[in-house]
Order: structure tokens, then sequence, then C-alpha cells
């Protein structure tokens, strides 16, 4: 009799705590990329959705993509949709915590719940091989002399590359406003301008740099690992004597205020994906270190990177906000706004000097009504698309439009119209969501308790 | 010929019936996706991509060719019929290819975009087939003052699309280029006529300006001539085939259109964009008739549709000979080599010749699937237009939406969709032309990056641009288009005639 109890208590606990591997943790998870499809959180959402959907941790594991200002569109709705959301997670990296720095974001990522941290490449300096710089006390030299001669090229201003080329000027005793940094919109962009010789010296992740640097046509002046990574044959920074070390690390967040047990259960999940051997796979096929850290190590991990991302942004832009940073700064928004003022009041004098002159009105009569009545259908449309969801919404605005269009109306056409309306949103409804899995809004209202636990995700489509 | 035996070879290997299979599969899904409004060709292939994943390589990119090509061709679609364009490079497309469908020529506009893709796509194909390394090495000497004096080019080059009050054609660039300024400076972090909304600080997608100002603009309009106005959209007229007539017009649009378009493709930051300016402007500069322009030139039409192609095309070169992906649709790409273990770049061509040939050679057989699928069907999306004016309009701004949701998925993005489209119905009463707003919109930004780049790295001199023998040369270009009309009409009062300078 007594025997039996271990295994009904094993049975309870298993029922009562969710965190026990052999069931699936969650029915619906959603794991948001603060970005595009196609980009490098993109690319870690998509494997880590994999992965815990072959391992069963979850039954439906959404990819959620919410692109825009480096992830910091992303983070803002993640954090703004508050505590609800327990089954979600964020992905998250050095480039967004660069970004809601640089670009004084309100929100910031400590306001989410840190999980854990997944992967990382490490930086390299490189430069073309024409170049006499051969080591990184030489380039160090160069840069001293004169720092605003000194091109850097890499990345969007506020990145990785940016701030590593902050923290190299700040240990070589250089103020780091100095640094002339050329930032461009892509790798593809910077690497190019490497190649052709257009900046002085390169950083970049070392995935992109890597086949130039097989081929000659770059050459690698130093690594920001802690020691020579496997397989890559390239000094530290510290090797060159300079105390600095980074990694673009890429990791995933909960909502904020996430309770303790939502906590361990997310991190538990996140935890067997990234030991599985499906995830080292996706890791060695991708050329991803493992860097897995979680609970309070990843917590003063994220700390530390925070005060640390926070003093060389600080300082790489100046104590004034919007010191001048870049040639040109002022230039072209002064120009386009002060020539846009111009050909607008020129435009306004001639057009009331015309009608002066010829005082019969110009503009032809207009049906006021139906541009009135298709407008009232577009703000409807914009108004109940977030209560009433995609399907109600859009035959409303097609039924308003084609009746503002129609200029003959009896009943069977208005029953037809309605037939057409409802058919073709459903259409469009179904390319899109079931057809694409871009996700269009179904509607707060119909959201009941029940209902809502079905359907995470609602407050991503804002 | 070396090349040559190796394309042979990745023939062999890709021309087999299952894989023509997957050609023709890759092409539906490609503008099936295409079509609809707001996903332009990298979003098709980002969308797609993961179907070509469970494919071994060569079926794999034999399908994602097809989805690449009919991705474009499925954009170009919707730009001249209804006038919402995918991507800023089909913004050029549907400026004439929608009035020629409004005049009942959607059939030859559709035509003359497909076949213009595919002898455009061919022979950029052919190009990169050839000559893919000497381009590569020759591109990157372009700098970030070349760019500048290239987009500077754009903007002289167009500026014959102005319409035909300048100070109209100015009104509407500049506030193309005041939208362009929204948003955060990437250079300094600033966030510039935001006003504070996060959705902003990312700029307004181009997108979002063109399908405002063009469809939603103009459902607007139409609305404003309900009852008023006799039947502006004439379905269809005469042969949906092009006749003799447009052949003898499209013919030399599309070789330079190609001309045009591949170099700059291979232009590491040279964008698809300009290529189609550049012909849409040299194009309404070579015209018989330039009167046709802004009534639904096929000129307008063939040329900046074979730019746009070749400049597809030309994107493969960086990508291929140096791994450098200079598109959005070039960096979707890349992930799809990677996913195979492949590293685009020098070594690629001898690590694994055979894949890049097969890949070529895919690019060859998708093209040809293009037409195969498309030309047949250009009467059936012609009949699109022939659906009754209420649902037209209706399903036009239901698609306008939701295009501008899955850009970023944000319901902010519809509003803006609507502010630009109740500026464009305000632009189209007092008769400002749209096109200017979207090149500015387009262009401003560009410019504005290369300017700031070139003097960042110039340390502030602005000496550099013409210091720099081909930045110099493309100024001086420039200047040229800017300064010939007025030196022309000044040296003879006789009226304008057909002028053959060359541009670019």
């Amino acid at each position: 009799m007594l025997c039996r109890w271990p295994a009904l208590f094993v049975l309870l606990s298993a029922l009562s705590s969710p965190s026990v591997a052999a069931q699936p943790l969650d029915a619906h998870l959603v794991i948001v990329a603060p970005a595009a499809p196609g980009g490098g959180w993109d690319q870690t959402a998509r494997a880590l959705q994999q992965v815990i959907e072959r391992h069963g941790l979850a039954r439906i594991v959404e990819v959620q993509n919410v692109p825009g200002a480096a992830g910091t569109i992303g983070l803002a709705q993640f954090v703004n949709a508050g505590g609800g959301n327990t089954r979600s997670l964020l992905i998250t990296g050095l480039v967004m915590l660069g970004a809601t720095l640089w670009n004084d974001s309100p929100v910031s990522i400590a306001q989410a719940t840190p999980i854990a941290r997944l992967t990382g490449e490490y930086e390299v300096i490189a430069v073309p091989a024409a170049s006499p710089i051969g080591e990184l006390h030489q380039l160090i030299d160069v840069f001293r002399r004169r720092p605003e001669a000194f091109a850097w090229g890499g990345g969007s201003a506020g990145g990785t590359d940016h701030i590593l080329a902050g923290l190299i000027a700040e240990a070589a005793g250089v103020d780091p406003r100095r640094v002339n940094y050329v930032a461009f919109s892509g790798g593809g962009e910077a690497v190019a301008a490497l190649l052709g010789g257009h900046v002085a010296a390169g950083i970049s992740g070392y995935s992109e740099f890597a086949p130039h640097l097989q081929s000659g046509r770059l050459r690698a002046i130093a690594i920001s690992s802690p020691s020579r990574p496997p397989g890559i044959n390239v000094a530290t920074i510290r090797e060159g004597g300079l105390n600095v070390e980074m990694v673009n690390w890429r990791g995933v967040l909960g909502v904020s205020g996430l309770s303790n047990d939502d906590r361990a259960r997310l991190t538990t999940l996140v935890s067997q994906a990234a030991h599985s051997p499906e995830w080292q796979k996706v890791l060695l096929e991708r050329e991803w270190s493992d860097l897995y850290l979680d609970g309070a190590a990843f917590d003063d991990y994220l700390a530390a990177e925070r005060t640390r991302v926070g003093r060389i942004v600080a300082r790489l832009r100046g104590p004034a906000r919007g010191a001048p940073i870049v040639a040109g700064q002022r230039l072209v928004p002064i120009a386009v706004l002060g020539g846009a003022a111009v050909v607008f009041g020129a435009l306004v004098v001639t057009q009331a000097r015309n009608r002066r002159r010829f005082p019969a009105p110009s503009s032809p009569v207009r049906n006021r009504g139906a541009v009135i009545a298709v407008a009232l259908g577009l703000v409807m449309f914009l108004v109940l698309l977030q209560p009433l969801g995609f399907i109600a919404a859009a035959s409303g605005l097609f039924v308003m439009t084609a009746n503002a269009f129609a200029t003959l109306r009896s009943r069977r056409q208005q029953l037809w119209t309605i037939a057409v309306a409802v058919v073709f949103i459903w259409l469009v409804h179904l390319a899109f969501t079931d057809g694409l899995n871009l996700p269009l809004p179904h509607g707060t209202w119909f959201d009941s308790p029940v209902l809502g636990s079905l359907t995470t995700g609602r407050a991503w489509t804002r | 010929m070396d090349a040559l035996s190796a394309l042979v070879e990745g023939f062999r290997v890709a021309l087999t019936p299952i894989n023509l299979l997957w050609a023709l599969a890759g092409v539906t899904l490609g503008t099936i996706v295409g079509v609809l409004p707001g996903i332009g060709p990298a979003l098709t292939v980002a969308l797609l991509l993961p179907v070509t994943f469970s494919l071994p390589p060569i079926e794999a990119f034999i399908m994602f060719a097809g989805i690449y090509y009919g991705g474009m061709y499925g954009g170009s679609t919707t730009a001249i019929l209804l006038n919402t364009p995918g991507e800023s490079a089909s913004v050029m497309t549907a400026v004439e290819g929608h009035l020629m469908a409004r005049a009942g020529r959607g059939g030859s506009a559709l035509a003359t975009a497909a076949i213009g893709s595919f002898v455009a796509g061919t022979l950029a194909t052919a190009a990169l087939t050839f000559s893919a390394p000497v381009m590569a090495n020759a591109a990157l000497r372009f700098g970030p003052a070349e760019y500048f004096a290239l987009t500077l080019l754009a903007f002289v080059a167009v500026s014959s699309a102005l319409g035909d009050s300048t100070m109209k054609g100015l009104a509407s660039l500049f506030f193309g280029l005041v939208l362009g300024l929204v948003g955060i400076d990437p250079l300094t972090g600033e966030a510039r006529l935001s006003f504070g909304i996060p959705q902003l600080l990312d700029g307004i997608d181009v997108v979002i300006v063109a399908v405002g100002l063009f469809a939603v603009g103009e459902s607007l309009f139409a609305a404003s001539s309900i009852g008023l106005d006799p039947e502006s959209v004439i379905p269809l007229r005469g042969s949906i085939w092009m006749t003799r007539e447009d052949w003898s017009r499209s013919w030399r649009p599309w070789l330079r259109g190609t001309a045009l378009g591949f170099p700059a493709g291979v232009l590491p930051a040279g964008g698809s964009e300009i290529p189609t300016f550049l012909s849409y402007a040299l194009e309404r500069r070579l015209a018989r008739d330039p009167k046709g322009f802004g009534n639904g030139a096929i000129e307008g039409v063939a040329g900046p549709e074979a730019a746009n192609n070749a400049a597809a095309a030309g994107t493969l070169v960086p990508l291929l000979t140096l791994g450098l992906p200079t598109s959005a649709t070039a960096a979707i790409m890349l992930a799809a080599f990677q996913q195979y273990g492949l590293q685009p770049g020098p070594l690629l061509f001898t690590r694994d010749a055979e894949l890049v040939w097969g890949l070529i050679a895919s690019l060859y057989i998708g093209n040809v699937m293009l037409l195969v699928l498309n030309l047949p069907l250009v009467g059936v999306w012609v009949r699109l237009l022939a659906i009754p004016r209420p649902f037209l309009h209706a399903g036009i701004l239901v698609l306008a939406s939701v295009g501008a949701y899955s850009v970023n998925r944000s319901i902010f993005d519809i509003g803006l969709l609507y502010a630009i489209g109740g500026a464009g119905y305000l632009m189209r009463c007092r008769e400002i032309p749209l096109a200017p707003a979207v090149i500015g919109a387009i262009l401003g930004p560009m410019a504005e990056q290369h300017l700031r780049r070139a003097l960042a790295a110039a340390e502030g001199s602005w000496m550099i641009f013409l210091t720099r023998p081909i930045s110099a040369t493309v100024l001086l270009v420039a200047a040229g288009i800017a300064l010939l009309p007025v030196v022309a009409r000044r040296w003879s009062s006789a009226p304008r005639e057909r002028r053959t300078q060359p541009s670019g």
C-alpha cells in the first residue's frame, strides 16, 4: 500500500507542475522576432521554433515578425503588451540593447524579463589587403595620430560594430567622440566599401568577413573574443594590447513582470531546446557559437552589458545631444524643409494670383458626397480593424466603398455586394493567414477568457 | 570556353522533366504571391523560401529562381492593373503602365512587361555568366561619392517626370523629400519629424507612399467623379496582344533598359530603382512622340521593366562572386545558399561549381517558365479591369490596406496610407503630378546617406566629389543633362525636337 504513494505523488506533481519535461509545457508558444523575415533574429526565432516543435516542448510555436528600428519597435510592443502573455518570447541581442540606448528609446530591455542568452558571434576588425596596416598596434598608432582621418566602416550607428569602435577608441585613450564611423545600412555594403578601399578599416561579424579573409582580399587585424576561437587563427584584441572583449550575443526575453513560476517554465523550455542535439546541429550549420546562459548569471551579464554599452554610447555621442558627429548632418533637412517652404509658398502665391486674374472657378465640380462616403469607410476600417478583426472590418469597407461607387442601389444589388464582399475578404484572409502565415487581426472583441487562452498573440497585431 | 561548357553541364543537371515542373511550380507560386499588393519580390521570396527547404539543392534553386521571377512579374502586374506597386523598383512601371491599362491597352502593357522581363533577365543572366568577376571588381571602385553622384544624376534625369508645370512638379518632389526625411537619421540616431511616434522611427515605407498616392488617392479621385464623368477606365480595346507597332516601340527600350539595369544592379549600393528612373527618363527623351508619355506610352513600361529585371540579375554578381548581398532579395538568397552549406563568395565557383552552374542554368529556365506561364494569362489578368467599378475600387482599397498592414504588421501604417492617400487626392484635384513625390521619397534618403558617408570619409571636404574620376564624370553628365535643354533653347528658338544625347 505504502509503496504506491511515491508513484501517486510523482503523478500528482507531474499534473500540477507543468515544468516536468515529459509533458508538453505549453499548448501555444509565441516567438517574436523583432525584425523582418530573413535576418539574424528571424533565423534564430525560426530555428528555435523548429527545435521546440520537433522536441514536443510546445504544441504550436508561432513566429511573429515585428520589424523596425533595430528591434526597438518589437521590444516596445512586447513590453507594452503587459504581463498577460506569459507564453511568449522575444528574440533580443546586443544590437537591440545598443539601439534602445542610441535612439533614446522610451522602452528599455530592463523592462522585460531575462530568460536566456543563446548564441553569439565575435566581431572582427579587418583592413583591405593593400593596406599597410598588419597588426592591431599599427592600426592604433595610425588611428591615434589623427582619429578624424581614420574612417571606420561598419553597420548601423549605435550597433555592435559602432560600439566596438567606441570601446577600442576608449581603450586606446582616444575620445570616442572623435571616432570617424561611417555607418552602412547592411553588412554587404560595409564589406563592399572596405573591399573598395573607401574606408580605412572595417568592423563586422566574423562570418561576414570570412570568405574575403580566406580569399586574401581582406586581412583580419583582431577578433573580439576572449581567446582565439577554434578554427579561427586571428589574434584577439587583448593580444594586441587593448583590454576589450565583445560578443554580438542573441538571447530571449519574457514579458515584463513575469512571475517566478512562469519564468522558470520558460527557462526550462528554452534550456531543454538549447541543449537538444537538434539545436547543436543548427549552431554547427549556421556557425553560431553556443553561449547558453540563464538564471541569475544571465541577469548579471545583461546588467553589466547595459552599463558598459550605456557608457560607451554616451561617450560616442558626446555630452550634448545631437553633437555633430557626421559632416552634413543638418544640411539635407534644412535644404529639404527650406526648399519645401519656398516651393509651397510660391505655389500658393501663383495660384492666388491666377485666381485673381481668371476669376472663373478653374476646378471642376466634384462629387464630394461620394468622396466623403469612401473616406468614412476607410476611417471605419481603421477604427474597427482591431476590435472586430479583419474579416468584419474589411467587409464593411468593401460594402461601403462599393455602395459609394454604385449609382443604382436595389435591394438585390445590396445583397449581391455583401455576398461578393464576404467571399472576397474571406479569400484574401485565407491567402494572407494560411497561405503566407502573415496573421491579420482577428478581433479583440471576440476574445473571451476561454477563447483568449486558445488564441495568444493578439497583443502583437497592434 | 570554360564558362560555356560549365553552363552546358549545369543545363544537363537542371533540364529534366521533373525539374521543369519545379520551375513551373515556383513561377506559379511566385506570381500568385507577388500579385498581392504590398508584397514585393523580397517578401515573396522570404515567405516562400521555406517551401524549397525540403528539396535537394538543385531542385530548390530551380524552384527558387521561378519564385523570384514570378514574384517580380506578379508585382508588375498589380502595378499596371491596379496602380499598386509592391516595391520601389516598379513605381515607374505603374506610372505609364496604369495609364495604358486605363486606356484599354493593359494587355499590351502586361505583355511588354513580361517579354521585357524575359529579354532583360536572359541577357543579364548571360552577362552574369560570362563577365561576373570582371564586373564585380569594377563595381567595387564605386564608393559613397560615386553613389551620391549617381543619385544626383537620377534626380536630374527624372525631373522630366515632373509634368507640365515645373512649379507643381517641384511641389510634389518636395512633398516626397519631406516624407523621406521622416524617421531616425541612421548616421546619428536622431529622430526627425517623427513627433514621438515610435512607428515613424523607421521612416515611411516607400510602398506605403506609392500605394497611398497612386491607389488610395486614385480611388478617392474616382469617387469624386461618380455621376459626373463618363466611365474613365476602358477595360480592353482591340487585341490583348501586342501589335506590330507595340513590338517596334518596345524592343529598343528593352535593350536600353537592360543596358542600364544590369550595371546598376552589379553596383553594391546601386539599387534597382535608379536604373528604372534613368530608363524612364531616357525613353521619354528618345521617344518619337514625347507627348505620349503621361498618356500611357509603351516605352515607359518596356524600359523600366527591363531595367528592373536586369538589375535584379545584376545583384547576383556581387552575391555570387563576392558574397555581398546588396538588396533585400539578395540577402534572403544568401540565407538560402547557407541553408545548403554554400558560402557565396570568391571561392564559390571553384568549390561548388556544379551547384553554381546549376543555379545559373535554373535562372535561364525560370525566365523561360515565366513567359510560358504568364503570357497566356495576360488575357485573364486584364479581365480584372472589367470588374464593375464599385467592386474594383472596393477591392483595391481592401488590398491596399492589407498590403500596407503586412509591410510592418501595424495598423498605424494603414492610417498613414490613408493620410497619404488623402494628400494624393488633393494633389490629383489640383493637377499636381504624383510620381515626383514617390521618386523624392525613394531618392532623397539615398542621396543623403551617400552624401554624408562620402563627406565623413573625406573629413568633410566637398572636393571628394570632383577629385574622384568616376564621381566627377557622372556629375558632369548630370550637369550636361540639366543644362542642355537650357542651352539648346537659347541656341535655336526652333520648337523642341528629338534629341539623342546619351544619359548615364
